[in-house]
């Protein structure tokens, strides 16, 4: 080895064999960025750059000469003096910063990296010499920043990930105040923050209470059990709804920071927890060792407590909704509770007044029978006795009592109709018809035709059978003067194509006006349609309604009779029936009365 | 050509030897018992390597590729799927805030891995072959599978062969799966061969 003593720094000039990588190394020394050293097969450090005597603070007249372990002891006690004995053998090693830190112990050349240390990332090759390994040469490079800028980053996608899991937390659930509680002790170690205190704002009394705490004692939770609004920093924030943020807190004269300095704490970060006008309380951090929160860990914090007061603003609403929908429920609940009762009193009303109508209809009966039997007797035994006079008024209180008597049947009939327990069976509508024809008094022999089969219904015997005879009776007295009456019955199915016959019939008198007044039937689907059509005078047009009230009589001829009930017992029978009636008339061209109900299911006979 | 059944014998024997060393150097390095273990070794000639490695591996590989010059030359490459090699620094760096990124540290950390365990199977090859063998620094090449052989392959009208050797490795109850090859020309392989016999001569002796 020789030293020329003229260069104080910079790799060691030698003799054979290492003059011939001098060339190459000397210039790489100055440009290259690295630190650079040789030793011989010994491990006598030979060669030491200027990158190194800078960041060592020893130059290489101070290393160059000396083993590599006696300089650096701390290389062997980390058994990384392997490495070069591996060089010697021909192998290349390289050293990751991550599983060593650094391959030479020296300072840290910024001020960021905790240990203080240079972080180094390490290449040591054989140094050969005509195919002979004659040494070693290290490279060193410095990855300090790299690695605290890629801490940094890390410990921002650390952060990015505790919030996104905490955020999640709190939207998702039901208590979110029990959610932060849950949350801190997993933000609380990489936050560095030891205590957390959720106070609720009790504005009427302008206190702040405490609902939750982590990391005090009970003895202080329940010295911070109430705190006054006016004199708590927690006070302010939730007043002013702006956070505070509270460095060097045991330092601090600030008064309003009296209750930190008691619990020890030296740095405090308080956030109003508020949505719109409304502040539920506060959450605040802090911490017994750190002077100052960082701003990225504020914001984290602000961010927790923002979507913590989201949370709260949102389960409270939630359980307002709640309520709301739970009175708009009740209320409803009692609107038809109400509606029920009502309506069973009016049904009760209807029952007693329609069992009055029936007892008095039915009372009144047998007076009205002396009446008329004695009048009859009066009139056809002792007529003669009696003057003209007398025997007139006795013919009209005869006819009087008489009709007196037809109207009390009648409204006897009609609050039976009304009363009936309706039971509906398959009728046929012919058969009915022709028994009603052949028990009829009042019918005039032959008046009756019944075009084509009417079909089969679904109806209770005794009221259609009324309905029918009420129909014809009144064809009968509303005949035209001097045309006897001509009543034409049919069918046809309606809401329906099926190919029932009586849908099959075609209409031989199609209706010349159409129906102005009617009862719809109850329920849709197919309907049975029976027309009894008339040749009688008619019914004006703006009488189609009224008809069908009870004791609605409509002038006509004073000859003819009736107690006005007959076609409101129609409608009546109808209507208890499901079905329904209607009318189309034109006055002087007779009248188009129909019955509608559902067809009876057809009767499939086993032949 | 193929490997006659003592020459595999004696191949498996041979890196065996140098994983057991490598095996020792990463349990030094990270403080946890380290094993590594090679359930087969199988022939291939190049072509047919890129194929065999794409079944085997999906996607992305970290390579680490080390040139090897000597009376035995050739280029020797350790691949990882980068899921294993992410799990791999994870559990040999026993640090929690290396995250799932494979960055500059995680990749060192493979380079050095791969250094230790080219240069002990390898190295052990050397002094047991008696061949000496001088290897060129490691780097590092994140890829997929055809891209890493076709940064490796040489140009050369020398017809090449490729050693695959299935690695697995056992750590902390974990258990990944690597391939080192050795990718060797016709004179190399020839060489080798031979080699393989007079050790297997000398140890019958």
């Amino acid at each position: 080895m020789m030293d020329d003593g003229q260069t104080t720094t910079g790799l060691r000039r030698a003799r054979d064999p290492f003059s011939t990588h001098e060339a190459m190394l000397g210039w790489v020394r100055d440009i290259a960025p690295y630190g650079i050293f040789t030793t011989d097969t010994r491990l006598i450090i030979r060669g030491w750059n200027e990158w190194l005597a800078t960041r060592s603070g020893l130059s290489a007249d101070e290393v160059v000469g000396r083993s590599l372990a006696d300089l650096f002891p701390d290389l062997v006690a980390r058994g990384l003096d392997q490495h070069f004995e591996r060089a010697l053998r021909g192998e290349v090693a390289v050293l990751a910063t991550a599983l060593h830190r650094y391959l030479l112990p020296l300072p840290c050349s910024i001020g960021e990296n905790p240990s203080g240390r240079m972080l180094q990332t390490a290449r040591i090759a054989p140094l050969a010499s005509d195919d002979q390994i004659v040494g070693t040469l290290t490279i060193i490079e410095d990855v300090t920043q790299r690695e605290v800028h890629a801490a940094v980053l890390r410990r921002q996608q650390e952060y990015d990930r505790l919030l996104s899991e905490s955020l999640g937390r709190l939207i998702s659930s039901e208590d979110p105040i029990a959610s932060v509680a849950e949350i801190f002790p997993r933000i609380a170690g990489p936050l560095r923050i030891d205590v957390y205190l959720h106070f609720q704002f009790i504005a009427d009394e302008q206190e702040l209470r405490l609902h939750s705490a982590g990391g005090v004692t009970a003895e202080v939770k329940r010295t911070l059990s109430v705190l006054p609004v006016a004199s708590t920093a927690s006070g302010a924030a939730a007043l002013s709804r702006r956070p505070r943020v509270e460095s060097h807190v045991q330092q601090s004269e600030d008064p309003l920071l009296e209750t930190s300095r008691r619990l020890g704490l030296r740095s405090y970060a308080v956030f109003p927890l508020f949505a719109g006008d409304r502040v539920f309380g506060t959450l605040s951090f802090g911490s017994y060792v750190r002077d100052a929160f960082t701003t990225d860990e504020v914001e984290f914090l602000a961010k927790i407590a923002q979507y913590a007061a989201i949370a709260i603003d949102r389960t409270q609403r939630e359980s307002e909704l709640h309520d709301a929908q739970a009175r708009l429920s009740r209320h409803a609940s009692e609107l038809e509770t109400r509606i029920a009762e009502r309506t069973a009193v009016l049904h009760e009303t209807i029952a007693q007044l329609e069992s009055f109508s029936y007892t008095v209809a039915h009372d009144l009966r047998a007076p009205i029978r002396s009446l008329t039997s004695f009048t009859d007797i009066l009139l056809n035994d002792f007529a003669a006795d009696m003057p003209m006079p007398a025997q007139d008024m006795l013919a009209r209180l005869l006819r009087a009592s008489r009709r007196l008597d037809a109207l009390t049947k009648d409204l006897l009939t009609f609050s039976r109709v009304a009363r009936e327990e309706v039971k509906l069976v398959p009728i046929d509508v012919d058969e009915l018809t022709r028994e009603i024809v052949s028990h009829s008094s009042s019918l005039p022999e032959g008046a009756v035709t019944v075009v084509g089969p009417l079909g089969r219904v679904l109806a209770q015997r005794t009221l259609l059978g009324q309905c029918l005879a009420n129909l014809f009776d009144n064809a009968v007295k509303f005949a035209r003067p001097g045309f006897p009456p001509v009543i034409q019955v049919r069918s046809e199915l309606r809401g329906s194509a099926a190919g029932s016959p009586a849908a099959a019939a075609p209409n031989p008198n199609p209706p010349f006006q159409t129906a102005l007044s009617s009862i719809a039937p109850r329920a849709t689907g197919p309907r049975l349609r029976v027309w009894i059509e008339d040749n009688g005078i008619g019914i004006a047009r703006t009488d189609h309604e009224k008809i069908w009230g009870i004791f609605e009589r409509i002038p006509g001829p004073s000859a003819v009779e009736g107690t006005g009930i007959g076609l409101a017992i129609v409608a009546r029978a109808m209507q208890q029936m499901g079905g329904g009636c209607g009318v189309e008339s034109t006055p002087g061209h007779g009248s188009h009365f129909w019955l509608e109900l559902i067809p009876a299911p057809e009767v499939t006979s086993a032949a | 050509m193929e490997l006659t059944l003592p020459q595999k014998d004696a191949l498996t024997e041979l890196i065996n030897i140098g994983y057991g060393r490598a095996a020792g150097a990463l349990s030094e390095l990270t403080g946890f018992r380290v094993t590594l273990q090679v359930p087969k070794i199988t022939m291939h000639r190049i072509d047919q390597i890129g194929n065999l490695l794409a079944h085997l591996i999906e996607g992305e590989v970290a390579s680490v590729n080390q040139v090897f010059s000597g009376p035995i030359a050739g280029n020797a490459l350790l691949m990882l799927d980068k899921q294993a090699a992410q799990a791999l620094t994870r559990l040999l760096c026993d640090d929690n805030s290396l995250t799932n990124s494979f960055e500059s540290a995680e990749q060192e950390i493979i380079t050095e891995v791969g250094n230790i365990l080219l240069n002990a199977c390898l190295g052990v090859f050397g002094n047991l072959l008696q061949v000496h063998v001088t290897f060129s620094v490691p780097r590092l090449q994140v890829s997929d599978v055809g891209g890493v052989l076709r940064s490796i392959t040489v140009e050369s009208d020398e017809l090449q062969y490729g050693l695959m050797i299935h690695t697995r490795f056992q750590l902390r109850a974990s258990n990944l799966t690597g391939y080192l090859v050795i990718v060797l020309g016709i004179t190399s392989f020839d060489r080798m061969r031979r080699e393989l016999d007079n050790w297997e001569l000398r140890q019958t002796q």
